[in-house]
């Protein structure tokens, strides 16, 4: 899961992490409020998840009290990578020299946790030749270590403290919140070698959720997704107008590829998860039967400990409460034989093959 | 890694859970010698005829088994590693999806330490048809005894790709679940150097998925290595979204790290033929091996 900055830039603060004095507002008055009450000029910025938010428009300085409504407006109407945001943080700027870059990530090929750090920050990191990594060991990182990397970077020794110190509190942040990722990008540094997180980025491990209640119902979350959600379903929106559901998340993604390359456009993508019974593709076939811009339905299923026959129950079920939207599906594997005599007579439209179906669902509009 | 042999007794931590009942049955109908079982509090039942015991370390005194199927659910996961590898276990196959990533890592470096082998996690276990050797919830009626090792990132890919292989008249020497998760235990690239010296296998499947680097790593170790053994692969997430989660914990995109293309081209270069689609794989591994 990840927080948006503000929520990051909370968690900062409660680990001793300093950042700059800011107000959040959720309308354009309230952007107003927040320039009275903090020192200009302020940064506007736009709190969505996307990145990129500052080539997009979504980050605008401002001095002058005229210029706020107006800047505060067109913030509020840009939806960046399709998300408009549903509040603003208005920050103090920080005037600086320099902007460094710091994280502590889950580095999947080394199966271990790093510190990155580089002397370009405000770039993307990928994109950094010159950067320090260090393994993080599983009980965390002193100021020896941290004080290692700040010599590597060849930082000035005030600057090294304080660098020092905000590496600890950042892995200690990333270790008992169970973040994949904790970033600061920038990390400024002032004429006066102050060193100040400007922006902050946190992604929280979803499968340790169960062990931080803080971090339940920070977001406000799609309809749809809250619901699949609850349903222990995988969801995920995708904007097209072919509803995609089957069972593994493995064959849906691949079943997606198969509706892109004869030119389909996916509306979801829909996971039952493995050992899928009939209750749960009911439930599945009436979350995608409301779903607004899917006007049709492509069931992949391959049985195997998911038994067809339940499948197929599921969906008569789910025909007899009225299902609206055309149902394309394969439905292979143990007993199909049995599942496809029990769906012989409804509109169903059944193909042997996954790729005879997507070619049905795809070329039917 | 070693592989159970032919009755070789294997143990089912969590057997008498939904999922350890029901896959100790399924595991026992295909002729795998499920010899104990493990559940705190519940000593003296039995499951299928299995006897359960309190800890994994009676179980292991009582069968001699080496290897688990591991039921855990995540949140009690990282204990019953532990105690499963202090046990003596060093095949342990964990099934369980969702368990935090930082427990994964705990349970890899007890691991190491002990060599003991970790499958998945979330994954669908291992097969070995010609030793009717199941320690995980594959449908066995996708598989058949043969000379192809099929590895994936993804179960019911695995499940759906070795069917067209079976129908196809390729059947496997071993089908293995590497793990939809950010962490692995066991790696693609190990799996490859187990089966090179595997006379029962003559060619590789491997299914991976968007995510991470762990094909582009793969395609690295395949031409440092220069095996004898032709690898087909598939890809799956060509179309998928960035930033966004696709159903396993370790498939995203995240910029431009982890996409498709750049999976693809790197097994391609690596001289491994790449199929487009599920059905493709035979098509690919006939024209490999003849």
């Amino acid at each position: 899961m990840r927080l948006f900055e503000y929520q990051a830039k909370d968690l900062f603060k409660s680990y001793g992490l300093q950042v700059p004095n800011s107000v959040l507002a959720s309308d354009v008055s309230g952007v107003k409020q927040a320039f009275e009450r903090l020192t200009p000029p302020v940064v506007l910025k736009s709190q969505v998840l996307a990145g990129g938010r500052g080539k997009a428009g979504g980050i605008v300085t401002v001095s002058e009290e005229a210029q706020v409504e107006r800047a505060a407006a067109s913030i509020f109407g840009l939806a960046i990578g399709g998300e408009k945001p549903s509040s603003i943080l208005v920050e103090e700027s920080f005037p600086h020299e320099k902007e460094l870059y710091l994280s502590v990530t889950l580095d999947r090929g080394d199966r271990s946790f790093v510190a990155i750090a580089a002397r370009a920050g405000g770039v993307d990191v990928e994109s950094v030749t010159d950067k320090v990594v260090r393994r993080v060991p599983l009980a965390g990182v002193d100021e020896a270590f941290a004080g290692g990397m700040a010599a590597e970077l060849a930082l000035p020794p005030p600057q090294a403290g304080q660098f020092s110190r905000i590496l600890v509190d950042l892995e200690r942040l990333s270790r008992e919140k169970e973040c994949e990722l904790a970033e600061i990008n920038p990390l400024a540094v002032d004429a006066a070698g102050r060193l100040l997180p400007l922006d902050a980025k946190v992604i929280v491990d979803d499968n340790a959720l169960f062990r931080h209640p803080e971090f339940a119902k920070l977001h406000p979350e799609d309809e749809f997704e809250g619901e699949a959600s609850r349903q222990g379903f995988a969801f995920v929106r995708l904007g097209g107008d072919i509803a995609v559901v089957g069972n593994g998340a493995g064959l849906v993604l691949s079943t997606l590829d198969l509706v892109g390359d004869a030119g389909g456009k996916p509306a979801c993508f829909l996971d039952l998860g493995g050992g899928a019974q009939q209750d749960r593709i009911e439930a599945a076939l009436r979350l995608v039967n409301r779903l607004p811009e899917a006007n049709r339905i492509l069931v992949n299923i391959f049985g195997g400990i998911t038994r067809t026959t339940d499948v197929a129950q599921g969906i008569l079920t789910v025909i007899s409460e009225g299902l609206t939207k055309p149902l394309y599906a394969r439905v292979s594997g143990a007993e199909e034989d049995a599942a496809k005599n029990m769906l012989a007579g409804t509109p169903v439209k059944l193909y042997g093959t996954a790729p005879d179906a997507v070619r049905a669902v795809v070329n039917a509009i | 890694m070693m592989l159970p042999g032919e009755r070789e007794p294997v143990i089912v931590q969590n057997i008498t859970g939904r999922y350890g009942r029901l896959h100790t049955k399924l595991m026992l109908d295909y002729g795998t010698n499920v010899a104990a079982g493990a559940a705190p509090g519940k000593a003296g039942q039995s499951v299928e005829g299995v006897p359960v015991f309190n800890t994994v370390a009676e179980a292991v005194e009582k069968s001699g088994a080496r290897a688990s199927a591991f039921f855990v659910p995540a949140e009690f996961a990282y204990s019953a590693a532990e105690e499963a590898i202090l046990a003596g276990i060093k095949l342990l196959v964990v099934i369980t999806e969702r368990i935090p990533v930082r427990d994964e890592l705990k349970m890899l470096e007890l691991a190491r330490r002990h060599s003991a082998s970790i499958v998945g996690p979330n994954c669908p276990g291992l097969i070995v048809p010609s030793r009717k050797v199941k320690l995980g919830i594959m449908p066995v009626t996708a598989f058949a005894p043969g000379k192809v090792a099929v590895f994936s990132r993804s179960g019911t890919l695995m499940y759906e790709i070795a069917d067209q292989l079976t129908r196809a008249g390729f059947g496997q020497s071993v089908a293995l679940g590497i793990g939809g998760d950010p962490i692995n235990g066991i790696t693609a690239g190990e799996c490859l150097d187990f089966v090179e010296s595997m006379p029962e296998t003559e060619a590789v499947v491997v299914v991976g998925e968007i995510g991470g680097d762990a094909e582009e790593r793969l395609a690295r170790h395949i031409k440092k290595a220069a095996h004898s053994k032709p690898v087909v692969a598939y890809i799956a997430g060509r179309h998928a979204p960035k930033e966004k989660k696709m159903g396993h914990a370790g498939a995203i995109i995240y910029g431009n790290f982890g996409t498709a293309d750049s999976k693809i081209a790197a097994l391609r270069d690596a001289g491994v033929n790449v199929a487009m689609t599920p059905s493709e794989v035979p098509v690919l591994l006939r024209q490999a091996t003849t």
